[in-house]
């Protein structure tokens, strides 16, 4: 499966937007590749808090003769995302993973729409570089409630120059892009003759369920990437799981957390 | 000096080491066999298994408390039919010592657990999990009520030969009665503590932060409490082979709860938050054992000295 826990060190990190910031680490030593969509979980290597390690994306993976480094994307919501932003540079890390299932990179073909809202960005972001060899191509739609929320703009600009895609910006109060939830403008663009061979997103739970009801009106597949509270990401503790269609459960940690709309039972979420 | 040895008896059962995966934080025995391989534990207490598969509680189901965490999975399971078929197998083709963990929504299905396993073979004991509402007599928990204790433990005591293991709710209103009714209803040996009830609160929703409400406190912040009953339940009945567990994460933890009274110790949360730690208690109890020229981990058993 290529799961390992491992130590490394954080390396850099920068400001993204006022409430969110990347993170690079250092993996010393042999790390898999992630797929796409799948994660970590991390904490600070040693300490008691948080209990939990929090599980976080995979926004970039690069190796070289040494090891790895592994780039995330960190919103802060509470404490313990709080605390990644105070922790000194060069704290050994302790990072399990790559963890879960992710996009489905392999079978992509034609034309997607990548559809990311809050801090889903990463994914889609890593997604890329695979996609363009592959000659997908693709659409961005990247919303926020507003202008100054509106994470990676740099990087996803410099992506569609290297890699020809298109960025479409929707936010909430129309301070940047088109004004509306970024489902509506995907939805509206469809109507208006854009085609699409499958919808990949990450984003919020709400907005998820949004691009699944779109997705199963027009008829095209979704892959979305959830996000739930996990305390071992491993697939044995049963916290994160979601109903499946046709009965019984999917554990976001392992069945996911990439996972096809119509495998889920959204009526019982 | 030599290499200590970690092998232990509980009531009958010859393990390895004194370390076993406690119920619901291994799956069934293989789900981290890449990060903590199952045959180099003393045993496996597999996720608690009923008659047919069981969908479990709604979400949220877990939450992150000070030193600890709730969790109200709700009993979540394949059924024992999918774990003796598809996972049981490979357990014993490859020398792990399996205890199952065994509950129903009555005494019938307890029994039912138990003779299915029966006839696939291979099972190194039973854990019976007595948190768990009678429906067949109002919802009253098991392991609540030392009449109700002992006449479940009879009856499962009748449909085996191999070691049955009650673990003790530290929820019951008499903890020690209900240990002398499993005992009196034929248990090997005891294994506590389960999941102590709690509660957490999400002060800006103004919700649980469960959607059962309540759900069972595990992890370093119930270790003194289960040690205090370990303990307690080893001077009420010195002669009972006691399995300990409540907030295990380090070698020494596992000492603290044997010098308690416990023959062996499960670790269940400390895996959540570094899957290899069992092997790492593993190293660390042989470290200990070294350092203060114990050489059978065994002599660890009660051995604690009273402060005169």
């Amino acid at each position: 499966m290529g799961r390992r826990n491992v130590t490394a060190r954080l390396a850099a990190r920068r400001d993204l937007t006022e409430d969110s910031f990347s993170l690079r680490l250092r993996l010393e030593g042999a790390f898999d590749r992630p797929i796409p969509g799948q994660f970590v979980m991390i904490r600070p290597a040693g300490g008691s808090q948080p209990f939990w390690r929090r599980a976080f994306s995979v926004a970039g993976f690069e190796t070289d003769g040494a090891g790895g480094w592994l780039d995330l994307m960190v919103k802060i919501v509470g404490p313990a995302t709080q605390a990644w932003h105070e922790l000194p540079l060069h704290t050994p890390v302790e990072v399990l993973g790559p963890l879960g299932a992710g996009y489905p990179v392999d079978q992509a073909h034609g034309r997607l729409a990548l559809i990311a809202g809050g801090i889903g960005l990463p994914p889609l972001v890593y997604a890329i570089p695979g996609l363009a060899r592959r000659g997908v191509r693709w659409d961005l739609y990247l919303g926020a409630a507003t202008a100054s929320r509106l994470v990676g703009l740099e990087e996803c600009s410099r992506l569609a120059d290297t890699s020809g895609g298109r960025i479409i910006i929707a936010t909430d109060d129309g301070s940047a892009g088109e004004r509306g939830l970024i489902p509506v403008v995907l939805e509206r663009r469809i109507d208006a003759g854009e085609l699409y061979d499958s919808l990949w997103s990450c984003g919020p739970m709400a907005m998820l369920r949004a691009v699944a009801e779109v997705a199963r009106r027009r008829h095209i597949e979704a892959q979305l990437a959830l996000e739930e509270r996990m305390a071992c990401g491993l697939g044995v503790c049963l916290g994160c799981v979601v109903p499946a269609a046709g009965g019984g459960h999917l554990r976001v940690c392992r069945e996911g957390p990439v996972i096809d709309a119509s495998r889920i039972d959204w009526s019982r979420m | 000096m030599t290499t200590p040895d970690l092998s232990v008896t509980v009531g009958g059962l010859e393990l390895a080491n004194p370390v076993l995966a406690a119920s619901g934080t291994f799956g069934y025995g293989l789900d981290l066999d890449d990060l903590c391989p199952p045959e180099r534990l003393g045993g496996v207490v597999t996720k608690g298994l009923s008659p047919k598969p069981k969908a479990g509680a709604p979400m949220p189901r877990i939450a992150e408390t000070a030193c600890g965490m709730l969790n109200a999975i709700g009993l979540e399971n394949v059924g024992v039919d999918a774990f003796c078929r598809d996972t049981l197998p490979t357990l014993v083709e490859r020398g792990v010592t399996v205890i199952v963990n065994v509950f129903g929504a009555s005494p019938a299905e307890y029994r039912a657990v138990i003779q299915r396993c029966e006839t696939a073979g291979g099972i190194a004991g039973y854990e019976l999990n007595v948190s768990c509402p009678n429906v067949s007599s109002g919802g009253m928990e098991f392991g609540h009520d030392p009449a109700l204790l002992e006449e479940l433990t009879r009856l499962c005591r009748d449909a085996t030969r191999r070691p049955l293991w009650v673990k003790l709710s530290p929820n019951a209103p008499d903890l020690v009665a209900t240990a002398r009714a499993a005992v009196a209803g034929g248990a090997d040996a005891l294994s506590l503590i389960n999941t102590i009830r709690g509660m957490a609160i999400d002060p800006y929703r103004r919700r649980p932060e469960l959607a059962r409400t309540f759900g069972g406190l595990s992890g370093p912040a119930v270790l003194p409490i289960a040690l205090r009953m370990v303990h307690e339940v080893h001077r009420a009945l010195p002669a009972v082979p006691l399995v300990g567990l409540g907030g295990i994460e380090t070698g020494l933890d596992a000492v603290r709860f044997m010098l308690a009274g416990a023959s062996a110790v499960q670790v269940g949360t400390a895996t959540f938050r570094r899957p290899d730690t069992m092997l790492r208690i593993i190293d660390e109890l042989a470290a200990y054992c070294r350092k203060t020229n114990t050489d059978r981990a065994a002599s660890l058993t009660g051995a604690l000295e009273e402060i005169s």
